[in-house]
């Protein structure tokens, strides 16, 4: 089972190749705004250097976002032709759910900066079983200001919350103003990595979990600002 | 580099072969996918329209069309490999419009020919977009003779080009500032006429005489390009000394002869080149090329040379892919193809 992952959500671009549960390689390079011209580039030369055919692939993991609406849409595009072409299963998984499910923390906030004091964020609790961590999503993906993530977070003011990703720090200083509990995670935890989202695809497949090539989409989490511009002048409609 | 070159399935075809290509083009509000059997022949030609979509924005958004692009994209594709009757496999190449337009829209087909290239191990063709516009003419008029002139005119560009035959044009002349296009936009607002200028300019100008003002026509010597930044001025300052005058204005009149003005410079350079390059056929193409006073004055003056003038019907003015998909067959018989690199330019010139 050979399971490719992508991910261009963020400056990060993500590349990953598993092989039943054995990485054969990884690459997460921040390339601001570049992933049109490196992806395909950075794909044809893990494959070469690793030997292997595109053909031989089984599935594709594809991180969803949130993140660069333009980003997402090459990732994805990639994903949707790959699983089109050679019919095998493509799995869309949220950008956050892979940067938690990198850190074995009990409380997991993944944060990606979504600009002027607002994160996107999602929260988790980590129920490790023997094998394997399993992520429960405690509140979905969502845009949000930091000032309010401490009403967000009521219920968690006992529990100390792992802060990953951008904007822990600002994140860490609200929260501890408002007498919660914080750790921040690793530098090397702050991306979405590669590798996690290969294994979370593979586990995904393994399951017989996949997503429908012609309905995957970014999670946009945002209508587009001409559309929210005509709704508050004419309403909804 | 050593990694990074495409090592084709199989040798490279040469015209005595049939060679299919799969084209793809989204630079705008159009998502569309054409499969075409040796450049003119087009075997499917699937354009699925957002105009729609964006028409109570009053123009195209951009965020909304790259949406929209995404998802349109595996169904026109799926639509033209079943209308064609073939599947990826039988496929020589793959195209996508890599530039002028939307920069967001462009990247939806250009990452999937990109990634369709890289699966199949074909070669990828980045297209030219207004490259595209003017091969509609050859699949609208396969009879047309080489070499030929052409003409092409839009809000974006100007140029004249030769071509010996299909595989290449020369560029002969360009527009040094304005394109005609804008021109029209800019006096049309100017004029009160509103927008889009060319139908506007066009339809004040037939109620009015085109001898009433005789605006400047650029000279740029034995060059072939085209100005029209001096001819905008011309206009703006005879209106601001006549409403300084107190004279009323005949709009009517000055659209009139500000659109002769444009027709006489786009003619003119024309007229030298036909003198000079021995062609058997004119083509017009882009958005400007609709006027029809330009074409019934080029068609009078052609005329005098035995020329035919050709221009695209009206279906394939709107943006498509089998148009992509013509210009890839070209460039595939060059070996112009693409790498895995390259990005959408939505400023690409000719
Ligand atoms: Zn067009």
């Amino acid at each position: 089972m050979l399971t490719l992952a992508i991910d261009t959500s963020t400056d990060n671009l993500g590349l990953a190749l598993m092989e039943s549960g054995q990485l054969r390689g990884e690459y997460n390079l921040s390339l601001k705004r570049q992933h049109s011209e490196k992806l395909l580039p950075l794909i044809e030369q893990i494959f070469e250097l690793l030997g292997i055919q595109p053909r031989e692939l089984n599935g594709v993991a594809v991180a969803t976002g949130p993140g660069s609406f333009t980003g997402l849409r090459i990732g994805i595009t990639t994903a949707k032709l790959l699983g089109r072409i050679f019919s095998i299963p493509v799995k869309g998984i949220s950008t956050l759910e892979i940067m938690a499910a990198g850190i074995a923390e009990p409380y997991l906030l993944p944060l990606i900066d979504a600009r002027r004091k607002r994160v996107y964020c999602s929260f988790y609790q980590n129920l490790r079983t023997a094998n394997d961590n399993f992520l429960k999503e405690i509140y979905q993906p969502t845009a949000i200001s930091i000032a309010e993530l401490p009403e967000l977070l009521s219920n968690y003011k006992e529990k100390e919350i792992t802060l990953i990703g951008e904007k822990k720090k600002e994140v860490r200083r609200v929260l501890e103003a408002n007498a919660f509990s914080t750790r921040l995670a690793e530098a090397e935890s702050d991306l979405p990595r590669a590798a996690v989202l290969a294994r979370l695809g593979e586990n995904y497949f393994k399951t017989g979990q996949r997503d429908d090539i012609y309905q995957l989409k970014p999670a946009y989490l945002k209508k587009p600002q001409a559309e929210i511009n005509w709704q508050q002048k004419y309403g909804n409609n | 580099m050593g990694v990074g070159k495409l090592k084709f399935r199989d040798k490279l075809k040469d015209e005595s072969e049939d060679i299919y290509i799969l084209a793809l083009e989204s630079s705008c509000d159009e998502t569309a996918a054409a499969v075409n059997k040796n450049g003119l022949k087009v075997l499917a030609n699937v354009v699925s329209s957002q105009v729609d979509l964006h028409k109570k924005f009053g123009g195209v958004v951009p965020e909304i069309a790259s949406r929209k692009h995404l998802e349109l994209l595996l169904p026109v594709i799926d639509q033209a490999l079943a209308e064609a009757g073939i599947d990826f496999e039988d496929l020589d190449a793959v195209a996508s419009t890599s530039g002028p337009g939307l920069v967001g829209g462009l990247l939806v087909t250009l990452t999937a020919a990109k990634t369709i290239s890289l699966a199949l191990n074909i070669p990828l063709i980045g297209v030219n977009h207004i490259a595209g516009h003017i091969y509609a003419n050859f699949i609208a008029n396969p009879e047309i003779k080489k070499p030929l002139l052409c003409l092409t005119i839009s809000g974006g560009h100007t140029d004249l080009l030769y071509f010996e035959d299909l595989r290449g044009y020369k560029i002969l002349g360009r527009t040094v500032d304005d394109a005609a296009g804008e021109a029209f936009d800019k006096i049309s607002r100017f004029l009160g006429l509103g927008y889009p200028g060319g139908p506007a300019i066009e339809k004040a100008a037939r109620a009015g005489n085109e001898m009433a003002v005789d605006f400047p026509r650029a000279d740029l010597g034995d060059s072939y390009n085209f100005s029209f930044s001096g001819l905008k001025t011309a206009v703006m300052n005879y209106v601001n000394n006549e409403e300084q005058r107190g004279n009323e204005l005949k709009i009517n009149d000055l659209a009139a002869s500000f659109q002769k003005a444009v027709v006489d410079s786009l003619t003119a350079n024309l007229l030298q080149a036909v003198e000079k390059y021995d062609v058997e056929s004119v083509v017009l193409s882009g958005g400007v090329a609709a006027n029809q006073r330009l074409r019934s004055y080029i068609e009078e003056k052609l005329e005098e040379h035995n020329l035919k003038l050709y221009y695209p019907p009206l279906e394939l003015c709107t943006d498509n892919a089998a148009m992509i998909g013509a210009v890839a067959y070209y460039q595939y018989l060059e070996r112009d193809f693409a790498p895995l690199s390259i990005s959408a330019d939505p400023s690409l010139k000719l």
